[in-house]
């Protein structure tokens, strides 16, 4: 689960340019929107793409998303429950 | 009577050092097939977190109008008019990129949004909560010229006070050779990137670069119309979008030979905004009273008192004159 928990840091950064921020920067549990990473309703639909594009997992109800997105620990349990690839 | 137009400032991000003037004595080399703009540190101009969604396209424009407004002492202009050729084209590419890839349902929304020509333009408005006329120009390589007319238009209507005017264009190594194949970059020209900001002001007390006495653009003219239009100025220099490419320079042989003939594009390269930097070249050559020899083949400085014509011609079809005239009294 680490593992995935740090490539899934890496991929976050990646995909939502996050220039000054390092894996370590962000705290598992830590919430993702609002305080936390601060992130937005954009980067909302960045990380549904990259959870379809990188772990085939196509969210059909967008409204989900503010509970899987909850935190990295959260976002990665789903994932892992979820995969397609 | 119509008050006068003044450029308060000028700033470019271009081949040349950004946001100063080095280019008129030290110039930085630019040649080969490509060559890419040199950025400032952005983070003088927005912070990491605003700037992650943004392209270099972005940066730049909102780097030189910032600066531009600084440096001229407005911080809400009245108008903000744009050019660019293509818009924020490496965004446009990177999506293009992923349609190809991954077709059409996992499209990434950033490089989407910011795959629309009018992004720089209403970024500038955003951040600087200018809410007033606001448009983007995409006319090629008369982009720059088309949005100044505007501005132009817009003061002389008596509609705004202000405006800042910008042309900018990034330029991705594949989409230059697009850009070769189709003819807008020709042999012996440098393909290159330019962003260029320009604050306008109608009367007002604040000092000025030189003022903007005249503005045209004409379509097809015959030579008789070009002559016509000629015989109405009396410059120092004409600041020409001579590159060195002799087709793309025989569009200019109508002009008198008795006035010297500058060519900022040996300097600066060639985009579709390109003839932005042949306006704000001429702007800091008026406010520092001087043509240096750079913009002159190397043959030595050239006194500022008259004014500079600038010539865009584009395509040898489409033309377009700018003079501007030093301050008075200073």
């Amino acid at each position: 689960m680490e593992e995935m928990i740090l490539k899934l840091k890496q991929e976050i950064i990646e995909v939502l340019n996050l220039e000054d921020v390092k894996p370590e920067d962000i705290d598992n549990d830590a919430p993702l929107f609002g305080e936390g990473l601060g992130l937005d309703s954009i980067d909302a639909l960045e990380l549904i793409v990259l959870m379809e594009k990188n772990y085939g997992i196509k969210l059909q109800d967008p409204a989900k998303g503010k509970e899987i997105f909850k935190s990295v620990n959260v976002m990665a349990d789903y994932i892992q429950k979820n995969r397609t690839k | 009577m119509q008050e006068k137009i003044k450029v308060l400032s000028a700033k470019q991000i271009s081949v040349q050092k950004p946001l100063c003037e080095e280019w008129m004595d030290s110039p930085e080399a630019c040649s080969g097939q490509y060559a890419r703009a040199l950025d400032p540190d952005f983070r003088q101009f927005i912070s990491a977190g605003e700037s992650r969604r943004l392209g270099k396209l972005l940066k730049r424009a909102l780097a030189t109008s910032l600066s531009a407004l600084a440096d001229g002492g407005i911080a809400n202009p009245d108008a903000i008019v744009t050019g660019t050729g293509f818009g924020s084209i490496e965004n446009t590419e990177l999506f293009l990129d992923a349609l190809v890839r991954d077709g059409e349902q996992m499209l990434k929304p950033t490089q989407f949004m910011q795959s629309t020509h009018n992004t720089a333009s209403s970024l500038i408005g955003i951040n600087t909560v200018s809410h007033g006329y606001n448009s983007t120009y995409s006319q090629k390589g008369l982009s720059f010229d088309s949005a100044l007319y505007d501005a132009w238009l817009q003061f002389r209507l008596g509609r705004i006070g202000n405006a800042l005017v910008g042309a900018h264009d990034e330029m991705s190594p594949v989409f230059s050779t697009f850009m070769r194949k189709a003819g807008h970059v020709k042999d012996g020209e440098t393909c290159s990137e330019a962003a260029v900001s320009v604050l306008l002001e109608a009367g007002g007390e604040r000092p000025a670069m030189c003022t903007l006495e005249d503005l045209k653009i004409v379509n097809r003219p015959t030579s008789g119309e070009l002559e016509e239009i000629m015989s109405g100025y009396d410059p120092d220099a004409v600041m020409t979008g001579r590159s060195g490419n002799a087709e793309n320079d025989s569009w200019y042989s109508f002009l008198r030979s008795d006035v010297p003939q500058l060519a900022y594009k040996p300097l600066f390269g060639v985009s579709f905004s390109s003839s932005a930097l042949g306006f704000y070249a001429s702007a800091c050559c008026l406010k520092a009273g001087r043509i240096p020899s750079v913009l002159n083949g190397g043959n030595g400085d050239i006194a500022c008192r008259k004014g500079i014509l600038v010539v865009n011609v584009v395509e040898g079809r489409h033309h377009s004159f700018a003079l501007l005239k030093p301050v008075c009294g200073r």
